[in-house]
């Protein structure tokens, strides 16, 4: 009995000893300066942030600040959320999980952050645009935008004296002069769903509105027109592929790249830190996709890669907003971009990294277009219905299934939509 | 004396079944209410009452993954059960570096999931096609991973590789509670081989059977990890096991409501199935 | 199978055995190979990816290393794993034992039983965010959490273990003990626990192994410590749009090893056990 008691009493000792080193160890930092923590998502930039912090905290005596760029960022975000234990700062993409953040009413709104106004007003809109519907203030500051487009092996372009096309002729008729040459003009890696979302954003930038999206849940059009001649020159650029496009994946893609089996690589700039792992020397520069006939309307797909949003559970804005300014500074800005081959969304004279020199021209113009599956719910999964879509070739059961999922995967956001329009008339301006 | 033992019992059983319920059940029933709502994991919500699960029954990928999940745990179970019992025989039979054996046998268990799914994506991408070629075998020659029809069957090859491990052991320690005499007195009897193993082994290790069973149904049935290192539910959808739709939608996506109503039917579908299945094996038990 | 009772070799078995070995050495190869290689060297062709590398340098472990934070990362993995490994075996052979020995006769016994085991099969994502929202609460959204999480989570399948494996121990042990004026309490400790240590054995493997590569518990309770499991340190070889994967082959060939050893020694636990000679 004596013996019971005592191991009852042992594990009874352990649990609680495990509650109570729980309890204490939080947060006790705070010598009377203002804490501000960032949660960022972009964990390739781990070390660019972690210098920031350094360097933001050495010369700000009144704000503490931390910047976290943990692993899955977004399961924590959500975990941190739910337990209602909100980040001062986010950094995160624009995507629909900034639309959906935005509709749950945990932003802040930032239009009176004075940096608003050096921010480009593409990416303004951009931002204005992913919101389901209108609303007053802006929540998200565009930092850094990406862009996709084909990247191309400039040496072997330069050697075979190969011109960067501009309509979508152009880029048929260098498909089949690779070809001819025995080279393979493209590489896909569809094995991973999501790089099938790359060449389709960017064909469908040029093809199809850039509102598309919203147009279809407010009931004024169908994606089976609007998709359709994307949808057809997708599946034509297959030809120029790989056999068997889906039994390889991302990385078998880029180190194909980088070893020179493909002249061109339809991905966005993103990837080339890792094809240049593979092959350091790699000369690579990009185009714009020309997917329009006419050059003109073709348009560059950039998209805000990453932004900041002030939570509306921050106690200190103004402490925030000094910590914004601080990201903004223009060297910091221009680390950034040397760091990860990025685009700034801050209006200024900044040295863009190489492979997107084929790209600078719509950059500074600013002819640019959101991502479009930037506007589709992850759910619905477009990766997996285009990688369905590459392996049957089958138009016309792809564009009907997209219109018939879109309805299902996007009912609330439809009804949001559509009730606003009842009260406030037309979303058109 | 006997309230004594009685008492001793609940006085395990409740603490323990305390806890259980303070972080099994208390969750769960926070996870059903959920499947109510269109909760998207964050923000607010509202009620919805039935419509997540109207919608499972006429959503034709909740079908596809229900389908796939159970065709790959049925063919998965029996594979990793028959070749992990022969596997666990040998292990146990009288060998030279048994050790050694008993230890890299173990090892597909530990590999991480990074590691096996790039070694598997390479073999089946690259080196069983160009195996495939040599025999000059078409269906072959392509990758499984990228063929609608079999991805399904390189999960299946991944799961068992990795699964058979864990199996195994429990068989070993199976076959340890089998008394020696037990064969002494078969060989009286003359019983050899697979007589031996029929009549006198196997019924001494049925619960390690029904045990491993259990565990093949459950990890199998919840396949999640192989599927990401694997194909992410590609090609063409034709791999989209149940865990990974609720996973990848739910937890990833914004249908959080949703996929707990298809988590919820597919608790009480698994539930239902190894009560079944846990009755059938504890009547044979008893027979034996 | 007649080499149990003969002292000689089966050579056929051992022959087999190394047969299907190969199943096994041939991607812990590919493993080795690629950890030891540069990104440079990666390529697409068999030939390729079989070939040695150019140079048996270390350094992409010590980069490894340095990038998980290893000893650290190594330190709070083992203190989990552990200190789950040891109450899943006090608590749940207990659990296993109130259950095993009741659950034939009594209706309430059965019903727990089945309730518990029927836990097994609740998929994780559905309880992950009401558990990340109630440990808050508790405030046990650290390491603490974790552990007791992993009892919960694993009580299923060791319960099942070990009420299986108390049928193949019969009751006259106990009721010989009970005889000689033992508590059930101490019978338990004094007979059966020890008789169950090849269960012991099995559940620790199990156990630990679960524990030793799970990614997202830790992910979602201890967010936000800046403390890191193995596992979750490995994730940084990973980025949206990137692999390291000779690093992370290297990260985790490192992680392999303390499991591996851990597992040699619960194995000759589960050969040494005591049944054989109890039973008789």
């Amino acid at each position: 009995m004596k013996k019971k008691v005592i191991a009852v009493f042992l594990v009874l000792t352990v649990l609680l000893s495990m509650v109570a080193v729980a309890g204490c160890g939080s947060d006790s930092s705070s010598d009377g300066k203002t804490e501000i923590e960032i949660i960022q998502y972009k964990m390739e930039a781990t070390d660019y942030f972690d210098a920031l912090e350094e360097e933001f905290n050495a010369t700000h005596d009144d704000i503490h600040l931390t910047i976290d760029s943990p692993n899955d960022a977004s399961t924590i975000m959500r975990t941190r959320f739910i337990r209602e234990d909100y980040p001062d700062i986010i950094g995160i993409g624009g995507d629909i999980n900034y639309s959906y953040y935005v509709d749950a009413e945990i932003l802040a709104d930032l239009s009176d952050w004075d940096g608003m106004a050096d921010i480009k007003q593409s990416y303004i809109d951009i931002a204005e645009g992913l919101e389901t519907i209108p609303t007053d203030g802006t929540y998200i500051a565009p930092y850094m935008a990406n862009a996709a487009g084909i990247l191309y092996n400039k040496d072997m372009f330069e050697e075979h004296g190969w011109e960067i096309p501009t309509t979508w002729d152009e880029l048929i008729s260098l498909c089949e002069e690779i070809q001819s040459e025995g080279i393979l003009p493209f590489y896909f890696g569809f094995r991973d769903t999501w790089t099938c979302l790359a060449p389709w954003n960017a064909i469908a930038v040029d093809l199809a509105p850039a509102d598309i999206c919203k147009q279809v849940n407010r009931g004024d059009a169908t994606f089976t027109e609007a998709y359709r001649e994307a949808a057809e020159k997708y599946i034509q650029l297959m030809d120029y592929g790989p056999d068997d496009p889906a039994a390889y994946g991302y990385n078998d893609a880029c180190t194909a790249f980088a070893n020179g089996e493909a002249a061109m690589y339809p991905i966005g700039s993103y990837a080339v830190p890792q094809i240049q792992s593979v092959n350091p020397d790699m000369n690579i520069d990009s185009f714009v996709m020309p997917a329009n006939d006419d050059p003109d309307g073709n348009t560059l797909n950039s998209g805000i890669d990453l932004g900041f949003c002030v939570t509306a559970a921050c106690e200190n804005k103004e402490a925030a907003y000094e910590v914004l300014d601080f990201l903004y500074e223009d060297e910091n800005i221009q680390a950034y971009i040397d760091d990860q081959n990025s685009i700034s969304c801050k209006e200024g004279d900044y040295e863009l990294a190489s492979m997107l020199d084929g790209m600078t021209e719509y950059i500074e113009s600013g002819n640019m277009t959101d991502y479009q599956d930037h506007y589709y719910p992850s759910e619905m999964a477009v990766d997996a219905i285009l990688q369905t879509y590459v392996l049957n070739k089958d138009t016309d059961a792809f564009l009907k299934r997209f219109d018939t999922d879109w309805q299902r995967y996007n009912r609330d956001t439809i009804r949001t939509v559509q009730e606003y329009e009842e009260e406030h008339g037309s979303l058109e301006e | 004396m006997k309230s004594n033992k009685k008492r001793t019992y609940l006085l395990i059983t409740i603490p323990i079944l305390a806890l259980f319920v303070c972080f099994n059940t208390i969750p769960l029933i926070r996870g059903i209410v959920y499947s109510f709502t269109n909760f998207k994991g964050f923000g607010t919500y509202d009620w919805v009452g039935f419509r997540n699960y109207m919608d499972l029954f006429t959503d034709s990928r909740i079908g596809g993954s229900y389908l796939f999940t159970f065709k790959l745990a049925i063919v998965a179970t029996i594979l990793t059960n028959v070749i992990s019992l022969i596997l666990a025989l040998g292990l146990n039979s009288k060998i030279r570096a048994k050790s050694f054996f008993r230890a890299a046998y173990f090892l597909p268990n530990v590999l991480g999931a990074l590691v096996v799914g790039y070694i598997f994506q390479y073999l089946f991408t690259y080196i069983l096609p160009a195996l495939g070629e040599m025999v000059g075998s078409p269906t072959l020659s392509q990758s499984l991973l990228s063929n609608e029809n079999l991805a399904w069957f390189a999960i299946v090859i991944v799961c068992c590789w990795q699964n058979i491990a864990m199996n195994t052991i429990i068989y070993i320690s199976g076959l340890q509670t089998v008394p020696e005499d037990v064969y002494e007195a078969g060989d009286l009897d003359g019983a050899t081989g697979w007589k031996r193993f029929r009549h006198l082994t196997f019924p001494l290790i049925i619960p390690f059977f029904t045990i491993n069973m259990v565990l093949c149904v459950k990890n199998f049935l919840m396949v999640f990890d192989q599927i990401m290192a694997m194909t992410q539910g590609g090609p063409a959808q034709s791999t989209e096991s149940i865990s990974f739709l609720i996973y990848n939608n739910g937890m990833k996506g914004g249908a959080f409501g949703y996929q707990s109503a298809n988590a919820v039917i597919f608790f009480i579908v698994i539930v239902a199935i190894s009560a079944a299945q846990m009755s059938i094996s504890s009547r044979k038990e008893e027979q034996l | 199978m007649k080499a149990r009772i003969g002292q000689k070799t089966n050579w056929p078995v051992v022959i087999l055995l190394i047969l299907g070995l190969s199943t096994i050495i041939f991607p812990l190869y590919m493993a080795i190979v690629i950890a030891f290689k540069q990104p440079s060297e990666m390529t697409n062709s068999i030939s390729g990816i079989l070939s040695l590398p150019s140079s048996w340098s270390l350094s992409n472990f010590a980069e490894a290393m340095e990038v998980t934070d290893f000893w650290h990362s190594l330190g709070n993995s083992i203190m989990i794993t552990v200190v789950t490994v040891v109450l899943s075996i006090l608590i749940h052979s207990l659990m296993g034992y109130a259950i095993g020995r009741n659950r034939a006769h009594s209706k309430f016994y059965k019903f727990v039983y089945l309730f518990i085991v029927s836990g097994m099969f609740v998929p994780f994502a559905i309880l992950m965010m009401p558990l990340a929202k109630q440990t808050a609460e508790l405030g046990l959204a650290n390491w603490a959490g974790v552990i007791i999480l992993y009892v919960v989570f694993y009580m299923p399948m060791n319960v099942l273990l070990y009420s299986g494996y108390l049928v193949n121990i019969p009751i006259a042990l106990e009721e010989a003990a009970e005889v000689d004026g033992a508590t059930t309490w101490g019978t338990y400790w004094k007979i059966i626990f020890p008789i169950m240590k090849p269960m012991h054995a099995t559940v620790a493997i199990i156990t630990a192994l679960a524990v030793w590569n799970d990614v997202m518990t830790p992910l979602i309770i201890m967010a936000g410590t800046g403390q890191n499991t193995l596992p979750l340190a490995q994730l940084n070889f990973q980025t949206q749009f990137g692999t390291n994967y000779n690093l992370a082959f290297a990260s985790y060939l490192l992680a392999l090893i303390p499991i591996l050893i851990f597992y040699v020694i619960c194995q000759k636990q589960i050969l040494n056990g005591v049944v054989n000679g109890a039973v008789k």
